[in-house]
C-alpha cells in the first residue's frame, strides 16, 4: 500500500503561551516544537499497515523550514520517504490553504491511503484532512480508532473497513473503497520509539522540498488571539453551607447558565 | 437568511439542533431549517416550533444512513438552492465528519468549533477556541457567502432560541441524492465501554483534589457528578494514588479540557492542574483555604468544607 | 535477562551533548579536516529531546576558547545575547546594599559574553550535524561496558518499561555502543562519570568534591529596565557568614534578564532552603526593584562543580577520557565553566583521535589528555584558585581574605590541599544546630511570602521548566532505604530533601498511621543532581529516566 502520511509541527504542550504583539497568534520564536499529537498516531497507524501489507510511507508535511523537525523525526521512526512543503506563510495559514497545498504536493503520487490527524492541538480546526480528501477526489471518514485494510488485488479495488468514534461511547464500522482519507483519533494504538539505526537511516532518506502551489485566498482570518477573560471577579459565597449551596445552584440557573 | 441544518438519528431530533438555531437567531434573521434525512417528517414539525421562515425537508432513501457523501451532495444542492448567507450546523462527531468536506465542495469558508458571535456593525467575527481551549480566537471568515459556522455543543443555550407565533412553514426539497455514489458503506453504531474517557468531550466535569482526603469519599464527588450530569475528574495526586485512572486526570501530565461547567472539590489549584481547565466556561471552586490560588479563576467560590458543601449541593440540585 | 541488543560500533563516542561534548565533536571533524585518513565514525549521546534543552547556566561566557574552536563564530552566527558593559559587584544586607568600589578582578567580565547556554548549545549542536555527525538526543547512557577494566562504550537506556519495572509492548532494549575511545562529558555529577571513577577508583588521592545548586529564572523586563550587557553580582545577603554563593543578574537583549542564585551545597543548617533564599534575595528592595511589573519566562537548577583543581579526578582510563563539569572543570571564582568545559573537550578530542589512529586507546596512550590538560590554559587558570572554595568552608570572611590572597601568592597555602569535606558530610544534624528548640521539618525555617508574581512555590516554578517526564515509567530517583527517611533521617536532620530539591521531588506525607513517608514525584524532576549529591545518608542515586525525559531549558 503507498500511504502518505501529513504531520504537523507544534509548539510542545508545556509551552506558557503568550500573544505576540499584534494578538494575531502565540509568541513562538524561541519556542519547542513537537510532533502534533493525533498525528504521531497517525503515522504509527500507517507505519503498521505498512508491515501488515508491505508498501511505501511517505510523510507530508506543510510548513516553514523548522518543520523539518518533525519530518525527520517521522523518518527516524520510520518512514521512506518526505515531502516537505515549505514556507513561512504556512506557520499561521487557515485549513483549506493547507489542504490545497498538499493536495498539490501529492495529489500525482497516486497513494492509496492518506492519513492524517483528526486535528492539530493548536489551531484545532480539524478541517484539513476532509477538505484534502474533497480535492483529491477521495471518500473519508474521520475520528478513526481501528482500520482494517483489503488494499487492491489483481481482481478488484482495495478497500477499507473503519471504526469511527462518535459521541458519548458510541462507535460505528463504515466500508469505504481505496484510496480513501481517514482522519486518525489519538490512542488508536501505541507510539513505537525512533531508534538509533532509525535515526541514522533517516539522515539518508529524501525529503523532497516543494515549494506551495496555492490556488487561492485564504478562506479566513484570525482577527485577534486572547485569554478567555475572567472579566467578573470571583464571587465567592458566604454563609453555611446550605446557604451557600442554594445561592450557588441560582446563580449557575441564572446568571452563569450552566446548568 | 441564515440556514441551519437540523442533525437527527433515525427520526430523532439531536437537542444541540436548538442551540444551533439560537446561535443561527443570534446571527441574524431570518433563519431557514433544513432537516436531511429519510421519513423525517416528525422531526421537521417538531423544529418548526421554531421562529424560523421555514422548514426544508430533504428527504432521501440515500439519506436513511448517515453517509458523509449523502449529506455533502443534499446540502451542497440545498444551499445552492436557497442561497443563504450563513450556514450554522452543530459541532457533532456527526457534523465534523462532512461540514469540511461540504465546504471544499462548494468552496466556501468553515469556521469550526465556535462559542460566541460577536456582531460589530456589518462585520461578524466568530469566537472559537485554540489550544484546545487555552486561548480564544475572533476568525472572520473570507470569500464569498455562504459562510459555514459549526457551534461547538453546550455553548449556546437551547432554551435561547427563539420560537415562532405559529409553526414555520415545511416543504419538501426536490434535491435527490444518487445512492449509487455514496462511496461509504456505514453499519449500525454500537455501544462499548471505551477504555478512555475523553474528558474534551464532556459539558460538565466535577473534578476532585486532595481535599477528598481519601478514595472511600469520592462517592459524594460522583453524587454531584450524577446530579449535574457531569463527567468525574481528578487533579494529579488523585491519580497518582490509584483512586481515580490515569484518564480522567486534568492537568498539564492530563488532559486540558474547556467545559461549560467546572467543578473543583477540593483543589488547590497548582498551575499544572489550572493550565488543564482554565479555559473553562464556568468555574465553581469548593476548598476549605481561602486562599487557595483555585479561587483565583474561579467564577464562584464556597471557602468551605466540602463534605458539607457538596451534599447541600445536591440536596439543592434535586429540588 | 537475555535480550536482543543491537549493537553500533563507532571510533569515538562522546557521552552527553553540553559545551564539553560539543566542542570534543566539532574538534574531532575539524581534526578529520586537517589530517585526512579513513574518516572517524563518531556519535554524540543526549539524553534530552533535543540538543541544548538541559542546558543551564547564568551564563557569562569567556569567548577565548570559542575564539580557538571557531574562530569565525561571529560570521557563524554564535548566538551571543550581549557584551559585557557594566560590571557591578554589591553586598547585601537585609535592607539596603554597598557596591564594591572596584569590581574584583575575578569577576571583571570586560570582554565577555552573557549568554544562553541552551541557545549556544543548540548552535554549537547545528555546526556538529552539520558536519554529519550524528547527535543521538533522547538517549541516556545508563551504563559502561567494558571489556576487563577497559571502558568498550555504553549501553543506552532501555526504553518502554512501565512504573512497576514490566516491559509495554512498546519496549525497545538500550542499544550497545561500541567505541573505541568514550569521552565521557555528561556533566555535574553525571551518573556515568560517577560510575567510572567508583568502579576504577579515579579519585584515589584527590580531595573530594564540592558542589553548589544553581538556581535560575528567566524573567522578561519591562523595557529599558536594564541596559543589555550589565552583569550584576551579589553576596551577603540573604546568605549568612557561613554560607557560600551568592547571586546573579545578567541582562540580555528585548528586556530579558537572567535572575540567579547559587548556594554552596556544603552548608550547615539542615533546615536551609536554596529555593526559599533565592526567594529572599528577589524580595530584597534592590532585586524587587528591577523585576517590578516583570514577567517570569522560564525556570529551573542545576548543580555545578566547585572544588576546583584538587577534586578533578584522574581524567584518563583505558578506552576513556572525562571532560567538562563531568570531571570538575570550573573555575568557581570567576564563575566561569563553559569555556573550560570547551577547552577540556577539545584537548579530549585531540587524544581521542590520535589513540584511533594510532590503534591505541590505553590509559598511558591517553595519559597524554592529562598532561595536555597540564600544560594548557586550563591548568593556568583553575591551579592559582585551588583552594578558594574550600577556603569559604571556614567563614565568609576567611574565604574572601585566602581569595584575594591567592590572587597574589598564585593560590599558595600551607596546606594544599586545604583540608575540606564533602558537602553533605559537614550537614550539622538538626539537635548539633538548633539548640533551643528543634523546628518542625515540615514547616520552613525562614519563610518567604509567596506572591506568584515575585516569588513561587516550588510546583510553580517548577512548570516554569517545562519539564516532562512518560508518567508510566519507574522512578529514576532510587532511593535504596527508605525506612531511613520515615526514621532517622526524620529525627536527625528533619528530612533535608524535601528543601534542597528546587522541583519538589521529594515530600513526607501521611502514612495513614501517623507517620509520614516518602512519596517521590519523579516526574518533576529537572535533573539538577541536587538529591544524589546532598542527601546526608548518600542512599539517593539519580539515574537517567526514559529518554528525551526532563526540562525544556528554552533561552536559559
Amino acid at each position: 500500500m503507498k500511504i502518505a502520511v501529513c504531520i504537523k509541527q507544534v509548539v510542545t504542550r508545556e509551552w506558557q503561551l503568550r500573544v505576540n504583539d499584534a494578538k494575531t497568534w502565540i509568541r513562538d520564536q524561541d519556542a519547542s516544537f513537537e510532533l502534533n499529537e493525533p498525528d504521531a498516531y497517525a503515522l504509527e497507524e500507517a507505519l503498521r499497515l505498512k508491515e501488515k501489507h508491505t508498501g511505501e510511507v511517505v510523510v507530508c508535511s506543510a510548513g516553514p523550514a523548522r518543520s523539518a523537525q518533525v519530518v525527520r523525526e517521522a523518518l527516524a521512526r520510520g518512514a521512506d520517504r518526505a515531502i516537505h512543503v515549505e514556507s513561512d506563510a504556512l506557520a499561521t495559514a487557515d485549513a483549506f490553504t493547507v489542504a490545497d497545498v498538499l493536495a498539490g504536493a501529492i495529489r500525482d503520487e497516486k497513494f492509496d491511503l492518506v492519513l492524517t490527524g483528526l486535528q492539530s492541538d493548536d489551531q484545532g480546526f480539524g478541517q484539513v484532512g476532509v477538505v484534502l480528501a474533497e480535492k483529491l477526489g477521495m471518500p473519508h471518514a474521520t475520528i478513526i480508532m481501528e482500520v482494517q485494510a483489503s488494499p487492491s488485488t489483481g481482481s478488484g479495488q482495495g478497500a477499507l473497513r473503519v471504526k469511527r468514534e462518535l459521541e458519548g461511547g458510541w462507535f460505528q464500522w463504515v466500508t469505504l473503497p481505496l484510496p480513501a482519507l481517514l482522519t486518525i483519533q489519538s490512542g488508536i494504538n501505541q507510539l513505537r520509539y525512533a531508534t538509533l539505526k532509525g535515526i541514522m537511516a533517516a539522515k539518508k532518506k529524501e525529503i523532497r522540498k516543494v515549494a506551495p502551489a496555492s490556488s487561492g485566498e485564504p478562506s479566513q482570518r484570525i482577527v485577534s488571539v486572547y485569554f478567555p477573560e475572567k472579566g467578573k471577579k470571583t464571587q465567592m459565597l458566604p454563609g453555611t453551607a446550605a446557604e451557600a449551596a442554594r445561592e450557588l445552584v441560582k446563580r449557575l440557573r441564572e446568571e452563569a447558565r450552566a446548568i | 437568511m441564515i440556514l441551519v441544518i437540523a442533525e437527527q438519528r433515525g427520526g430523532k431530533l439531536n437537542r444541540a439542533t436548538w442551540e444551533t438555531v439560537a446561535a443561527a437567531q443570534q446571527a441574524g434573521s431570518p433563519i431557514t431549517i433544513v432537516v436531511p434525512g429519510s421519513g423525517v417528517d416528525a422531526v421537521a414539525t417538531e423544529i418548526a416550533a421554531a421562529e424560523a421562515a421555514e422548514v426544508i425537508i430533504v428527504d432521501s432513501p440515500a439519506l436513511a444512513e448517515y453517509t458523509a457523501d449523502g449529506y455533502v451532495t443534499a446540502l451542497a444542492a440545498v444551499i445552492g438552492e436557497v442561497t443563504p448567507d450563513l450556514v450554522f450546523l452543530p459541532h457533532t462527531y456527526q457534523t465534523r465528519d462532512f461540514a469540511p468536506a461540504l465546504a471544499a465542495r462548494i468552496g466556501r469558508a468553515l469556521i469550526t468549533d465556535v462559542t460566541a458571535i460577536k456582531k460589530d456593525g456589518n462585520s461578524i467575527a466568530f469566537v472559537r477556541p485554540v489550544f484546545q481551549g487555552k486561548l480564544n480566537a475572533d476568525v472572520q471568515p473570507a470569500g464569498p457567502a455562504p459562510h459555514l459556522v459549526t457551534c461547538q455543543i453546550g455553548a449556546f443555550r437551547a432554551d435561547s432560541a427563539k420560537t415562532g407565533s405559529s409553526a414555520a412553514q415545511t416543504r419538501k426539497s426536490s434535491v435527490s441524492v444518487d445512492a449509487s455514489a455514496i462511496r461509504q458503506k456505514p453499519e449500525a453504531p454500537f455501544k462499548e465501554t471505551k477504555q478512555a474517557v475523553d474528558l474534551s468531550q464532556a459539558e460538565r466535569i466535577v473534578s476532585v483534589g486532595r481535599g477528598i482526603k481519601g478514595q472511600e469519599h469520592l462517592k459524594i464527588a460522583q453524587d454531584l457528578a450524577a446530579a449535574l450530569g457531569a463527567e468525574i475528574a481528578a487533579s494529579r495526586p488523585i491519580c497518582d494514588a490509584g483512586w481515580l485512572p490515569m484518564d480522567r486526570q486534568i492537568g498539564s501530565s492530563g488532559q486540558t479540557v474547556a467545559p461549560k461547567l467546572y467543578v473543583a472539590l477540593g483543589i488547590s489549584g497548582a498551575i499544572q492542574h489550572l493550565v488543564g481547565m482554565k479555559g473553562s466556561k464556568t468555574i465553581v471552586a469548593v476548598n476549605k483555604d481561602p486562599e487557595a490560588p483555585i479561587f483565583e479563576i474561579a467564577d464562584y467560590g464556597i471557602a468551605g468544607d466540602l463534605f458539607e458543601v457538596v451534599p447541600a449541593l445536591i440536596a439543592e440540585l434535586n429540588k | 535477562m537475555l535480550m536482543d541488543r543491537e549493537t553500533l560500533e563507532v571510533d569515538v563516542l562522546i557521552v552527553g551533548g553540553g559545551p564539553a561534548g560539543m566542542s570534543a565533536a566539532l574538534k574531532l571533524s575539524q581534526l578529520q579536516k586537517e589530517r585526512g585518513g579513513a574518516p572517524l565514525a563518531i556519535a554524540v549521546l543526549e539524553k534530552a529531546r533535543e540538543a541544548g534543552a538541559h542546558m543551564l547556566s547564568g551564563a557569562v561566557l569567556d569567548p577565548s576558547t570559542l575564539r580557538q574552536l571557531v574562530p569565525d563564530f561571529k560570521e557563524k552566527g554564535a548566538p551571543l545575547a550581549a557584551e559585557v558593559r557594566d560590571d557591578r559587584v554589591f553586598f547585601l544586607t537585609r535592607t539596603s546594599k554597598l557596591k564594591f568600589p572596584i569590581t574584583p578582578p575575578p569577576l571583571q567580565n570586560h570582554g565577555n559574553y552573557i549568554i544562553s547556554l541552551n541557545r549556544f548549545v543548540k548552535w554549537l549542536a547545528g555546526l556538529v550535524e552539520a558536519e554529519g555527525i550524528d547527535i543521538f538526543t533522547g538517549f541516556p547512557a545508563s551504563e559502561v561496558l567494558y571489556e576487563g577494566d577497559a571502558v568498550a562504550g555504553v549501553r543506552t537506556g532501555d526504553r518502554g518499561i512501565d512504573k512497576h519495572g514490566d516491559r509495554k509492548p512498546t519496549f525497545e532494549p538500550g542499544v550497545d555502543i561500541r567505541a573505541k575511545v568514550t569521552i565521557f562529558a555528561d556533566g555535574v555529577r553525571g551518573n556515568m562519570t560517577k560510575a567510572l571513577v567508583r568502579r576504577l577508583a579515579l579519585d584515589a588521592g584527590r580531595s573530594p568534591q564540592l558542589y553548589a545548586i544553581g538556581i535560575k529564572e528567566l524573567w522578561e523586563l519591562p523595557k529599558d529596565r536594564l541596559p543589555p550587557g550589565t552583569v550584576i553580582h551579589t553576596m551577603g545577603y540573604p546568605l549568612r557568614m557561613e554560607e557560600f554563593g551568592g547571586a546573579f543578574i545578567y541582562a540580555m537583549p528585548d528586556g530579558l534578564a537572567s535572575v540567579g542564585f547559587v548556594a554552596g551545597l556544603d552548608y550547615r543548617d539542615p533546615m536551609f532552603d536554596p529555593h526559599l533564599t533565592f526567594q529572599h534575595f528577589k524580595q530584597h528592595p534592590f532585586t524587587a526593584s528591577i523585576l517590578q511589573g516583570a514577567q517570569l519566562v522560564r525556570y529551573g537548577a542545576k548543580a555545578l562543580p566547585e572544588g576546583g583543581w584538587h577534586t578533578i579526578p584522574r581524567v584518563y582510563a583505558d578506552g576513556a577520557l572525562i571532560a567538562g563539569d563531568a570531571g570538575g572543570f570550573l573555575n568557581s571564582i570567576r564563575l566561569k565553566g563553559i569555556h573550560l568545559a570547551m577547552r577540556t573537550g577539545m584537548l579530549a578530542a585531540e587524544s581521542a583521535f590520535d589513540a584511533v589512529r594510532a590503534g591505541d586507546a590505553s590509559a598511558a596512550r591517553l595519559k597524554g589528555y592529562a598532561d595536555a590538560i597540564d600544560r594548557s590554559d586550563v591548568r593556568r587558570e583553575l591551579y592559582p584558585v585551588r583552594n578558594v572554595h574550600q577556603s569559604f568552608s571556614y567563614g565568609l570572611l576567611a574565604g574572601v581574605a585566602y581569595s584575594g590572597l591567592s590572587l597574589v601568592t598564585g593560590g599558595w597555602w600551607y596546606r594544599d590541599p586545604m583540608p575540606a569535606h564533602a558537602g553533605y558530610e559537614r550537614v550539622a544534624k538538626i539537635d548539633e544546630y538548633y539548640q533551643d528548640g528543634k523546628p518542625d521539618p515540615d514547616i520552613p525555617a525562614r519563610p518567604a511570602k509567596i506572591d506568584r508574581q515575585l516569588t513561587f512555590d516550588k510546583l510553580t516554578n517548577v512548570h516554569y521548566s517545562a519539564t516532562r517526564h512518560t508518567e508510566d515509567q519507574p522512578s529514576h530517583l532510587i532511593v535504596h532505604d527508605t525506612e531511613i527517611c520515615r526514621t532517622r533521617c526524620r529525627t536527625e536532620y528533619g528530612n533535608p530533601c524535601t528543601r534542597f530539591c528546587p522541583a519538589q521531588v521529594y515530600e513526607m506525607v501521611d502514612a495513614g498511621d501517623g507517620t509520614k513517608k516518602l512519596q517521590i514525584n519523579a516526574s518533576n524532576c529537572v535533573h539538577c543532581k541536587t538529591c544524589d549529591i546532598m542527601d546526608p545518608y548518600q542512599v539517593i542515586d539519580w539515574v537517567p529516566p526514559e529518554g528525551e525525559g526532563g526540562p525544556q531549558y528554552e533561552g536559559m
